[in-house]
């Protein structure tokens, strides 16, 4: 029985000791799955806590917001942004669609939950090779669904990274972040839940058998098993989301409401004990009242199922009346479970039945941790001589029309995109101080296999640089770790090394990482992923006005090269795709000053009215690639007759193209703009590497 | 002087703040109109039924949002002769209600599609408030899953007799038949159109061209 | 041979589009107790022989017709 519960339960008899100690009795049927779902790593972040610490950092902009659903940003004159990226890994390769859709349902609640209204939309995806198995139907049903959902709810996606390794061939990534605004009139919801007799609410849909289960199943390894967790496919609703955005937020401005709490993984226990824990008060949680989809579900089934479009509320009871009509103006129910009493204990009932009354605190902060034991991090794959490349750019990594996936997605519903998918990063304008609000995600793949270190620094370095190109600072971070199995000492390895790297570059550019989310276990078979530490990000610029172009806008132009060298490899021009690229590392370059002059450079273009018409940063597969990124109606580039293919191959951290019709006076403003950066001389340059022509048709 | 423009909300309707925006950036005074309630048809001067996936687009876009009792009243600013301006999900509510003949159903590519598409001005009509004038072209953003227009063939000969297909892509995105991107009524106070005037009313969103449009 | 597909979501999973079809009647003033939508499929088969006609329609089944995880189907005559 012991054995079955554990097994069943997934809890180490370890821990079955520690739950029972906490409790100071043995567990009551009702309590394993509680134990079961709440020190899941999915929940407990049982192998990373430690580490995560390592992103305390906080500004003035920053407020700390421990324990919430996301992180905040005040950008003054009463404007304020959340915002946050999850993971949907596992279900979205058992059920594309629905997995993809529920991600992005379940990160948008996150955001409106605090009382933000959700803006943007932007996901990080991994697919594997496009000749493994279901590869095809995993591609274009994670498009679907996240199509299908953002579209209809009416948040425009704006920007997204798309990765293809077959290293993810087993096992997908499906990242997705949300962006929410707060304007003047709006408070912030807290999930503290508080007030001795105020009433525990449970609002928008019915509980059904989705994901029974889920929780614990999103932080295992896949297995040949998936065919038996067919019956925990959740199903999104975006139109049911779309009316719980609404009521939420209009019971939130009419400040009817004590806190709020999103109903994600683990469903109705993890926000009925995150509440009680975090407001330090308890509450009686009636689970006979939860309206159900199915009446026969156990209690058990109701405490775990993951439902989608659900909220939990607290409410003073004068209050409740106003609440209900508005959600009954939406079309949702909004139905009483509880009250909020003396003691600090939840106490769950079924009817007059009293099933366990138990002290939150005793799961909730007191879930195992484990420091899995790791190594310090060396760069090991540097080289000191120069890499002899390939001549041409591996096939595989040529440009890659990705507009299929794009053209998919609403990208202007809103009224306010001012940049989009077409381009690296996207603006959006923000309503009252009308400045863009520019949206990244990063991290690439390649970089991580090379050297996690090296990786995750990029990960955040180069969306900044991006952002900076065109005149964005940034703001903060948000996190999504998809990492492999943890009690493997090289992953966990890689693992801190990428914490304490995005830790470090987020200090160096002020930018702080204020909200994340983490994902262990990608693994399938002993088949790790690469390790990747996706990012997110916001940055500011003063308007949406004038933005230069990341696309060629006219022919006969020359194309200047600006490179600043940091690393230098050859990543897309190996041969093999599993053989570890090398790279050249100067430890003596300052990419943070690097990228604040970048950022500073936009102004004065403005205001000295340089003749610059086109910017954009050279990713990997170097100035080829990026050339032909920037190619657009016709306008294409011409090399200049004495390159070689090994210079345009290079990938450079870090380098950015522009165009000009002034070589001199444009070459005379960067050499004096950029004349304070440390070892100028040896890492900086600035060369004409061709010009714009017009393509024959 | 300005207008007074009703702007009609439905569950699931997603594009009514920025219909909002729009028209009030414009100089024009604006109110919603719940989907559940009828309202005095001397109150306003123009209707809009703005875009979004009204009952999230199941069953058949706009067909539950078509019955219910605000249309009943839209309806009869129709019959006044007062002027409707229905735009992407409000166009399929309007066929749907049978202010606007047609249907529209599936893109051809069976897909989502957000793109920019370039129109141009078939007819000219005079509801606008900027002249357009025929052949002219516009620029505005498409984004739609069921926006091909479809008729019979009847039904096709007659809008083409009487001048009612106003606005065409210049190159088809979703299949629509005669490259149809907008359409009006007999009646002629009924206009509808699949892209987004709404999105593009400054240059930095991509274009300006949605001033036309009011 | 003329064979009539319903494909049904499974029991216990939601199914979207009835749970607003059916809030719509509600509201139209029918008495409903519940309201799920599915697909039909007709399909005219060259096989008459029997066994052949199920083994050819189960394997449409799993090529892709249905998604075994959300949807159910039964075949039916038409």
């Amino acid at each position: 029985m012991m054995t079955e519960n554990l097994k069943k339960y997934r809890l180490t008899s370890e821990e079955y000791e520690l739950a029972k100690k906490s409790l100071g009795r043995e567990l009551k049927d009702i309590e394993w799955p509680l134990f079961s779902a709440l020190w899941s790593e999915h929940c407990s972040y049982k192998s990373s806590k430690n580490h995560l610490k390592k992103f305390s950092f906080r500004n003035s902009m920053t407020p700390d917001m421990d324990g919430e659903n996301a992180g905040i940003i005040d950008l003054g004159y009463g404007e304020k942004i959340a915002f946050k990226m999850e993971s949907h890994n596992h279900p979205s390769f058992i059920e594309p669609v629905q997995g993809a859709a529920t991600g992005v349902g379940g990160i948008l609640r996150d955001i409106f939950t605090m009382g933000a209204r959700p803006i943007a939309l932007a996901n990080y995806l991994c697919f594997g090779e496009k000749s493994a198995p279901r590869m095809n139907d995993l591609m274009s049903g994670v498009v679907r669904g996240i199509s299908m959902y953002g579209n209809c709810v009416g948040v425009p996606t704006v920007t997204g990274q798309t990765n293809f390794n077959s290293k993810y061939n087993q096992n997908i990534l499906v990242n997705a972040m949300a962006v929410g605004y707060f304007s003047e009139d709006m408070p912030l919801a807290l999930s503290k839940a508080k007030g001795l007799g105020n009433y525990v609410v449970y609002v928008g849909a019915k509980t059904g058998r989705d994901g029974v289960g889920g929780a614990s199943m999103a932080s295992a390894s896949f297995d040949n098993d998936t065919e038996s967790k067919k019956p925990n496919v959740q199903i999104g609703d975006p139109f049911f989301e779309k009316l719980l955005i609404e009521a939420c937020l209009e019971v939130l401005k009419l400040n009817l409401v004590v806190a709020m709490q999103d109903m994600g993984a683990a469903g109705l226990t993890s926000s009925s004990f995150e509440m009680s824990a975090n407001g330090e008060v308890g509450f009686t949680l009636d689970l006979k009242s939860v309206p159900l989809r199915d009446a026969t579900m156990t209690p058990e089934e109701i405490l775990l199922s993951e439902s989608q479009e659900r909220m939990l509320l607290v409410c003073e009871p004068k209050n409740y009346e106003k609440i209900k009509s508005v959600f009954s103006k939406w079309n949702l129910d909004a139905t009483i479970l509880g009250q909020i009493h003396n003691s600090k204990n939840i106490q769950l009932k079924w009817g007059d039945e009293i099933l366990t009354e138990i002290d939150p605190n005793v799961i909730v902060k007191n879930a195992p941790r484990y420091d899995r034991p790791f190594e310090k991090w060396v760069n090991e794959n540097k080289v000191e001589k120069n890499i002899e490349p390939l001549k041409k750019i591996n096939k595989k990594y040529q440009k890659e029309n990705l507009n299929w996936i794009y053209n998919q997605y609403d990208q202007r519903v809103c009224a306010r995109t001012a940049q989009a998918c077409e381009s690296p990063i996207a603006f959006v304008q923000l309503d009252q101080t009308k400045r863009g609000l520019a949206i990244a995600v990063g991290c690439r793949p390649e970089i991580m296999k090379m050297d996690a270190q090296i990786g995750a620094l990029d990960a955040v370095y180069y969306p900044a640089f991006q952002m900076a190109l065109q005149g964005a600072k940034i703001l903060a971070v948000t996190d999504c770790l998809n990492f492999g199995n943890p009690q493997k000492n090289k992953i966990m390895s890689e693992f801190v090394a990428s914490v304490e790297a995005i830790a470090k570059a987020s200090l160096e550019l002020n930018a702080p990482v204020i909200s994340g989310n983490v994902s262990f276990y990608n693994e399938t078979l002993t088949e790790n992923i690469i390790s990747t530490p996706a990012t997110g990000m916001v940055g500011i610029r003063d308007s949406v006005e004038d933005l230069i172009p990341t696309h060629f806008t006219s022919a006969y132009e020359s194309v200047l090269c600006v490179t600043y060298s940091w690393v230098q490899s050859y990543v897309y021009v190996t041969e093999k795709e599993n053989q570890v690229a090398q790279f050249n590392l100067d430890v003596s370059a300052n990419v943070p000053q690097f990228i604040e002059l970048c950022q500073l450079m936009d102004q004065k273009i403005k205001k000295q009215d340089v003749s610059i018409s086109a910017i954009r940063s050279c990713g990997l597969g170097g100035i080829e690639l990026t050339t032909q990124k920037m190619s657009k109606d016709l306008i294409i580039f011409e090399k200049a007759v004495e390159l070689n293919s090994d210079y345009l191959l290079k990938d450079q951290f870090y380098q950015f193209l522009l165009t000009t019709t002034d070589v001199v006076g444009v070459t005379d403003f960067l050499n004096e703009h950029f004349k304070n950066l440390k070892n100028k001389n040896q890492l900086f340059k600035i060369e004409v590497v061709g010009q714009t022509i017009e393509a024959k048709i | 002087m300005s207008k007074k423009i009703g702007i009609v909300r439905f569950l699931g309707t997603n594009c009514d703040a920025d219909v909002m925006k729009w028209v009030l950036g414009s100089g024009q005074q604006a109110e919603y109109l719940w989907y559940q309630d009828q309202f005095n048809i001397e109150n306003f001067d123009q209707i809009i039924i703005p875009g979004g996936f009204s009952y999230g687009d199941y069953l058949r876009c706009g067909a539950m949002a078509a019955r219910s009792p605000v249309m009943k009243s839209v309806s009869e600013f129709s019959k006044k002769g007062k002027p409707i301006l229905g735009i992407c999900n409000g166009f399929q509510i309007l066929c749907e209600a049978g202010l606007l003949p047609g249907a529209l159903i599936k893109n051809e590519s069976l897909k989502f599609k957000d793109e920019w598409a370039e129109l141009i001005v078939a007819e000219e009509k005079s509801f606008f408030g900027k002249q357009m004038k025929k052949k002219q072209t516009l620029k505005l953003p498409i984004a739609h899953g069921d926006g091909r227009y479809y008729n019979t063939g009847d039904g096709l000969k007659k809008l083409q007799d009487q001048d009612q297909i106003w606005l065409k892509y210049q190159k088809n995105p979703n299949g629509s038949l005669l490259d149809i991107a907008g359409i009006t009524s007999e009646s002629g106070n009924v206009f509808a159109l699949m892209p987004h005037p709404e999105r593009a009313v400054f240059q930095w969103m991509g274009s300006s061209d949605g001033v036309y449009f009011l | 041979m003329k064979f009539g597909i319903k494909i049904m979501p499974r029991e216990v999973i939601l199914d979207t589009q009835g749970r607003v079809v059916e809030s719509y009647l509600v509201s139209q003033g029918f008495k409903i107790q519940n309201c799920r939508i599915g697909k039909f499929i007709e399909i005219d088969l060259q096989s008459d022989d029997k066994i052949e006609q199920k083994n050819e329609i189960e394997k449409m089944m799993l090529g892709g017709l249905y998604n075994p995880l959300t949807e159910k189907y039964e075949i039916c005559d038409v």
